[in-house]
């Protein structure tokens, strides 16, 4: 396989590591996609907390089983939107089948994947400005933390955390400008 | 060019929050759980009394295995036995 620490490689070259049973490729692939997968189930698709959890596992069951069939590595990231689709589907259709997609799929399902495809790429973006940025942000941001708790974990005085996330905001809307949208720079 | 300001970068952030960290960690154990299973199947076509002991106890022939009985895994053993 690539050489290369599995972190920081392309969906591309991360799908022939996984195809080539390199456990490590597959945490990072899990690790990358989690929260995307996640996120359709119980945003997109408004799965209850237990049926998101059912869903997510289906979701990367089949990712496992079926990476071999995905015909374009560079295409993991709408595969598996798709994958989780499908899934989260036959799980509202339980019971009924038979039900037409459009009975079944919530309204405005489709702008809510636009911008969970847009979110995922922020999240890449936040590799590329630095390991306390990142954190710092995933903390505030994603992780719903206060200030203080963000401090005490990172070591910084709580009164500097605002002023820090600020600029780390301007790195990150400056990575975000300096890359194409919704992809991933080959090779990085 | 990508063009946001803050405050369309804060709700991107905070769309994605954490999914659930034992269910990260269950898929990241897929490799290693199907392998366990493949070897167990393996094992049990080939010897009688292990075929006899998951019939009669599946989730506790699998926990001695290391491989965690979830209701998915035990579905999925008992579709494998019928083949065997």
């Amino acid at each position: 396989m690539d050489t290369r620490d599995p972190t920081s490689i392309g969906d591309a070259q991360l799908v022939t590591a996984c195809r080539g049973g390199d456990e490590k490729a597959w945490n990072v692939l899990v690790e990358r996609f989690s929260r995307y997968v996640y996120a359709i189930c119980a945003q997109g698709f408004r799965l209850s907390p237990a049926d998101a959890e059912d869903a997510f596992q289906d979701v990367f069951a089949k990712v496992y089983v079926q990476l071999d069939r995905l015909r374009d590595p560079e295409a993991l990231r709408p595969w598996i939107a798709q994958l989780t689709r499908r899934v989260c589907l036959d799980r509202l259709r339980t019971g009924d089948r038979e039900l037409p997609v459009e009975d079944v799929e919530p309204d405005g399902f489709d702008d809510q994947l636009e911008t969970l495809d847009q979110a995922l790429a922020v999240r890449e973006a936040l590799s590329g400005i630095g390991e306390m940025c990142s954190e710092m942000l995933d903390r505030f941001f994603a992780r719903d933390e206060s200030y203080r708790t963000i401090g005490e974990a990172l070591d910084l005085p709580p009164g500097t955390i605002a002023s820090r996330i600020s600029r780390c905001l301007d790195k990150l809307k400056s990575a975000l400008e300096d890359s194409a949208p919704l992809t991933r720079p080959v090779g990085r | 060019m990508t063009t946001y300001d803050h405050e369309q970068l804060a709700q991107l952030l905070a769309a994605l929050p954490p999914a659930p960290m034992g269910l990260v960690a269950a898929a990241q154990e897929l490799p290693r759980v199907r392998q366990s299973l493949d070897d167990l199947l393996v094992r049990a076509k080939e010897d009688a009394e292990l075929r006899r002991l998951l019939v009669a106890d599946l989730e506790s022939a699998l926990a001695e295995s290391g491989i965690r009985p979830t209701p998915r895994i035990l579905d999925e053993v008992r579709t494998r036995m019928r083949r065997l």
